[in-house]
């Protein structure tokens, strides 16, 4: 809702300064959105005389104007074709700053001193107006500032309106706010004045509701009307709250609107058929233009106002071109309705057309305020147009429901609120509103709220206006009293938690990505035409097709994350995200929403540590290997373990470099490298290694239990075996079968060197492993060891086709 | 003998007197203290001396030995300090960088829910998430907002059918819960939703955490209590705050919470739109409509709910402005925090 300071004194006698009344208006639930002063830097912008107009020598379209200011006589040159002799307009002088950035200097235009500007609306920020220099033919007298002429000094103020308060969609609304926290008087333009007598038997004209969903329809006659431009300060404040003014007629009917709050239409009595007024549904089908220039179709929920052979307006949205108010209208009819606010939101959606209009009565439109605003829309029609009133008019009010009495309780009030008021205290501030209270017993006031306060419709609705003329921050702050309880364990949270900390701590950052992605990222996987991450959830109205699914996969994300940091220089990159992927159901509604863990790692091994300690390898699918070991040991994921030779390799992994993590319920998740095809797909021209576990199947695994075993007695012996085996032997799986041979005496056995090169024999590769020998009962001594040691040796030979390393 | 030990005694005070660097101090050691040093091998021929000279040659042996000991140590020292004194090139440069490799960082959102959730679950609230993909029953109807409501027109929705829709608030998990539990309820629900709004302060997506209690007797006064709370832990116990009335149709009476500007401290500054205060979250006494959708009594129970915007508060918190940086994922961004 906007408005301007000025605009709302017209109401009420406010002396606070613009930015007061801004707080006291927030304060009151309306919140001051902005506050602006206008047009207070237009000092060298002046009224002039043009004396006279001659041909500029050496420029067709320019002309020489000889202009009076005040004492002053200068020489402008000017391009506008309505600059002539006599006429008063605008003129900015050398000094003169326009829309707070261009400058009015003196100087010479096609070889002509100019001594300053002739403005139209548009040069000075006044309208879009830009057709020629203003025209301010109602003055006399040239020289004055023309911010002061203009009366254009003033404060613009914007309120961001809540829907539960229609009241406040009009300048009254506000200043009757004001009027209540000020402590000044409210007054109207119709005070003292009473509204003409109704739906007298002379009306020459008829009105027809059939639909329940227009609750009253007022209309009046005016004959002899002369469409003209307004005057000057109507236009001002239009424009002021950015409205364009058109011709007096219509400009009238925005202007109460916006005084009021009361939409208002005119239409042009000779163009209504059999003058008559039908409000009814359209038929299906039917069609008509609007006063946009668009032709409408319409069906059978759209509330329509039709003469006796058709549709003439859009009801409450916009009226039809056919009976629009012209140049050679003479008779108005004036409308001043009550519409259903959910039958209008529907049509305003259906037809796509937001108007002031359905602005107002989407949220409703206080049932009386009809007469009223059509007796003070008559009344400036008579001023400004020329207008005859017809007398008498027709109010239909069949459909208006009285506000109904609320017993508001003072116990509920003071325990809903958390604090002691008395009845009286209650009663008092709900009159100040204009509410009308009766005290029935000790606990119990009957509240009927005024008409235009449709949003106080339950005892709840009135607590809150107690709390809001109370003023919010008056009530204390207490602690509610509730008994002690403890939240479940929720163990998801817990995994989350213990993932994030076990990534961060391995270096990774966590990302956060949209959960909307672009369907084309399943092609630049390379998923296959029936991969079930193909399945997605489409979006009806994305933003844009890149954003038009919910992710199946968070895989994509990461990789233009990662695509977006080598572009800005950091191609070394760690990234994890812990989010959902949607998948749709078949028998359900709603997706499978399932949390995944994904990472990507590319670059340097340790990115953001000196390369002098660390050096500038590159990691590899080891590294990622390395991160999934350390979540496996440290959440304790004892029946997980990797599948080295996984059956189905995803399409976006490069072929011999990717494994499995698999549990008793299904597989967790896969690692490997991505494929380069892939990668230049996302514009990525290194090396990216990723994981991708599925959390649902983590948390279903049995963790291990924490579980203290005795401190060895005993020292340990290390004993290295060097065997040569063949290129195609996994180093792992030798130490493997150390580890599960099934001797009581070796502890653990680890790799410690795999080698290949010169002095080895082509095909095969040395593999070196470290065994841990330790008994719980005696120091070993070294043939015990030598024995098991030998038997160690014998079964990697024979198991592996090796052979010892000859040194 | 006698002799040995004194010809070993001034050889060894010279090499001593010689003895200038610390390469020297071991062999030294070696060559008249060690386990096979030749003052070790005299020890052990002392047994064949006569009986009578024993004694005496036993003292001299051990006087010399001690004495040469003293003096080794002596020098020893000597040599050891002087060393730290001559700044001889020390064997590490202690101006290179320590070793270490760099933990990864949260995201800042993530790092602010968390710090949300902490306060509150310190106050005993419980925590629950619910589904980003939502029916319109519960991010609308169950909320007291109708079909064809105006505040629909506050939520920019994402629609993926007629009654399914990316959530645009978290209050769902409000009816969510009730529905399956009797009060006294303390819950918070984080969770990411969703508005088609993209702009230079609006992204499509962002992170709420949504806040009910209810149980008999809760009053508009303990919303501010436990609010006032959160904010004096989040920011700072001075931090100014003000309620003002609002609307959102799940809450009567509904206020906006703004604290005192954190970046001017109330003067008023760019940030702030020189108003001194920061709007920081919506709040409001449950509506008995969304009560009695959920099967509660409203003259039994009452109950306050309010919910905050993640990102808005990172943003005052650490100072960042510019709400797109969040899902970059920029490194750069996102190891700052």
């Amino acid at each position: 809702m906007k408005f301007t300071y000025n605009w709302l004194k017209q109401y009420v006698d406010l002396t606070m300064p613009a930015g007061e009344l801004s707080d006291r208006l927030t304060m009151a639930g309306l919140e001051v959105e902005a506050v602006e002063e206008i047009f207070h830097d237009l000092d060298k912008v002046k009224v002039a005389e043009i004396l006279s107009v001659s041909k500029h020598p050496n420029a067709d379209r320019l002309t020489l104007c000889e202009v009076k200011v005040g004492g002053d006589v200068f020489r402008v040159v000017c391009g506008a074709p309505n600059a002539r002799a006599g006429l008063f307009t605008a003129i900015a002088l050398p000094g003169a700053f326009l829309k707070g950035e261009m400058k009015i200097k003196k100087g010479k235009i096609r070889g002509e001193k100019s001594e300053g500007m002739l403005c139209s609306e548009r040069d000075l920020g006044i309208s879009e107006e830009h057709a020629g220099i203003m025209e301010l033919d109602w003055l006399t007298e040239s020289g004055m500032d023309l911010a002061e002429a203009l009366d254009l000094k003033d404060t613009f103020i914007e309120v961001d309106l809540t829907p539960n308060r229609p009241d406040c969609t009009s300048v009254i609304g506000i200043a009757r706010e004001a009027a209540a926290f000020s402590g000044a008087a409210l007054k109207t333009p119709l005070d003292g004045k009473s509204l003409p007598e109704m739906n007298t038997s002379d009306v020459q004209f008829s009105v027809d509701v059939l639909d329940a969903d227009c609750p009253r329809y007022a209309a009046r006659l005016l004959k002899n009307v002369t469409l003209a431009p307004s005057p000057w300060w109507l236009k001002r404040y239009l424009l002021a709250v950015g409205l364009r003014p058109i011709n007096n007629v219509v400009d009238i009917t925005n202007f109460v609107m916006m005084e009021y709050g009361q939409p208002l239409h005119a239409f042009d009595y000779s163009k209504l058929a059999g003058g008559k007024i039908i409000v009814r549904k359209a038929n299906e089908g039917e069609r008509m233009g609007t006063l946009d220039g668009t032709e409408r179709t319409l069906d059978t929920d759209m509330l329509m106002i039709c003469d006796a052979e058709k549709p003439v307006a859009v009801a409450g949205v916009m009226g039809g071109g056919n009976s629009e108010v012209s140049d050679s209208t003479t008779e108005v009819l004036l409308e001043s309705a009550c519409f259903d606010p959910v039958s209008i939101r529907r049509t305003a959606r259906k037809l796509n057309m937001g108007t002031d209009s359905s602005y107002r009565f989407e949220r409703g439109v206080d049932p009386q305020l009809a007469p009223k605003a059509l007796a003070r829309a008559v009344e400036l029609l008579v001023e400004l147009a020329g207008a005859e009133e017809v007398p008498g008019g027709i109010d239909y009010a069949d459909g208006v429901t009285l506000p109904e009495a609320i017993n508001l309780r003072v116990s509920r009030t003071n325990n809903i609120l958390g604090f002691v008021f008395t009845a009286e205290e209650i009663k008092a501030m709900l009159t100040s509103i204009e509410l009308s209270v009766v005290q029935i017993d000790e606990d119990t006031l009957e509240v009927t709220p005024a008409s235009f306060r449709i949003d106080l419709e339950r005892e709840v609705d009135l607590i809150e206006e107690v709390a809001r003329l109370k003023g919010y921050n008056e009530f204390p702050q207490t602690m509610p009293v509730v008994p002690m309880s403890t939240a479940e364990n929720d163990n998801m949270r817990i995994l989350r938690h213990d993932i994030s900390r076990i990534m961060t701590s391995s270096g990774y950052n966590e990302a956060i990505n949209y959960s909307f992605v672009s369907p084309k990222h399943f092609d630049m996987l390379g998923l296959s035409a029936d991969d079930p991450l193909r399945n997605s959830v489409t979006l009806l109205n994305p933003l844009g097709e890149d954003l038009s699914i919910m992710r199946t996969t968070l895989l994509p994300g990461l990789l233009d994350n990662v695509r977006h940091n080598i572009n800005r220089q950091s191609p070394d990159i760690l990234l994890f995200e812990i989010g959902k992927g949607f998948h749709p159901l078949p028998d359900a509604d709603q997706p499978e929403e399932k949390l995944y863990l994904t990472a990507v790692i590319s670059g340097r091994r340790n990115p953001g540590t000196v390369e002098l300690h660390y050096g500038a390898e590159k990691s590899d699918i080891l590294d990622v290997k390395g991160v999934l070991s350390r979540l496996i040991n440290e959440l304790g994921l004892e029946d997980i373990s990797f599948d080295l030779a996984p059956q189905d390799v995803k399409p976006y992994c490069e072929k011999g470099v990717s494994f499995c993590l698999v549990s008793p319920s299904g597989t967790a998740g896969e690692c490997g490298k991505m494929n380069p095809r892939v990668l230049k797909e996302f514009g990525i021209k290194q090396d990216v290694y990723y994981l991708d576990c599925d959390l649902d199947i983590l948390l279903k695994q049995k963790l291990a239990r924490k579980k203290f075993t005795p401190l060895p007695k005993y020292p340990s012996v290390k004993w290295d075996i060097a065997v040569l085996v063949p290129d195609a032997v996994r180093a792992g799986e030798i130490v493997d079968a150390v580890n599960s041979a099934g001797e009581p005496l070796i502890e653990r056995a680890e790799l410690f060197d795999v080698y290949r090169g010169d002095s080895i024999k082509e095909g095969f590769k040395s593999v070196a492993v470290t065994v841990t020998y330790r008994s719980p009962d005696q120091t070993l001594e070294d043939e015990i060891v030598g024995k098991v040691h030998k038997k160690i040796t014998d079964m990697i030979l024979t198991g592996f086709h090796g052979q010892l390393r000859e040194e | 003998m006698e002799e040995a030990l004194l010809r070993l005694k001034s050889e060894a005070e010279a090499d001593l007197a010689s003895l200038n660097s610390t390469q020297g101090i071991e062999p030294f050691r070696v060559k008249y203290l060690g386990r096979k040093s030749e003052f070790s091998s005299l020890m052990r021929s002392l047994g064949e001396v006569s009986p009578e000279d024993r004694p005496r040659l036993g003292q001299l042996a051990n006087a010399v030995k001690q004495e040469i000991e003293k003096k080794f140590i002596l020098k020893k020292e000597q040599i050891e300090e002087g060393a730290d004194d001559a700044g001889g090139i020390p064997e590490t440069d202690l101006s290179l960088p320590g070793r270490y490799v760099p933990f990864g960082k949260l995201h800042p959102v993530t790092q602010i829910m968390e710090e949300i959730c902490s306060i509150f679950e310190g106050m005993g609230f419980g925590v629950a998430e619910g589904p980003d993909v939502e029916t319109d029953f519960y991010n609308f109807e169950a909320l007291n907002i109708p079909p064809h409501h105006p505040a629909r027109d506050m939520h920019d929705t994402f629609y993926v059918n007629d009654s399914i829709l990316l959530r645009t608030h978290t209050s769902p998990m409000q009816a969510r819960i009730m529905e399956n539990q009797e009060p006294p309820l303390r819950m918070i629900a984080p969770g990411k939703v969703y508005r088609c709004d993209s702009d230079i302060t609006h992204t499509p997506m962002f992170h709420q955490v949504e806040g009910f209690l209810v149980d008999k007797k809760v009053s508009f006064s303990d919303l501010r209590g436990v609010l006032g709370v959160f904010i004096a832990r989040m920011f700072d116990e001075e931090t100014a705050i003000r309620a003002r009335p609002s609307f959102f149709p799940f809450t009567e009476p509904s206020a906006e919470i703004d604290i005192a500007c954190v970046m001017c401290r109330g003067k008023g500054c760019r940030v702030c739109k020189h108003t001194g205060w920061l709007e920081i979250l919506g709040a409001g006494m449950i509506d008995p409509e969304v009560f009695k959708m959920v099967g509660y009594d409203p003259e039994e129970y009452s109950g306050f709910a309010f919910g905050l915007g993640v990102e808005r508060i990172a943003m005052l918190k650490y100072g960042i402005n510019d709400i797109r940086l969040y899902y970059e994922n920029d490194l750069r961004f996102l190891s700052q925090f």
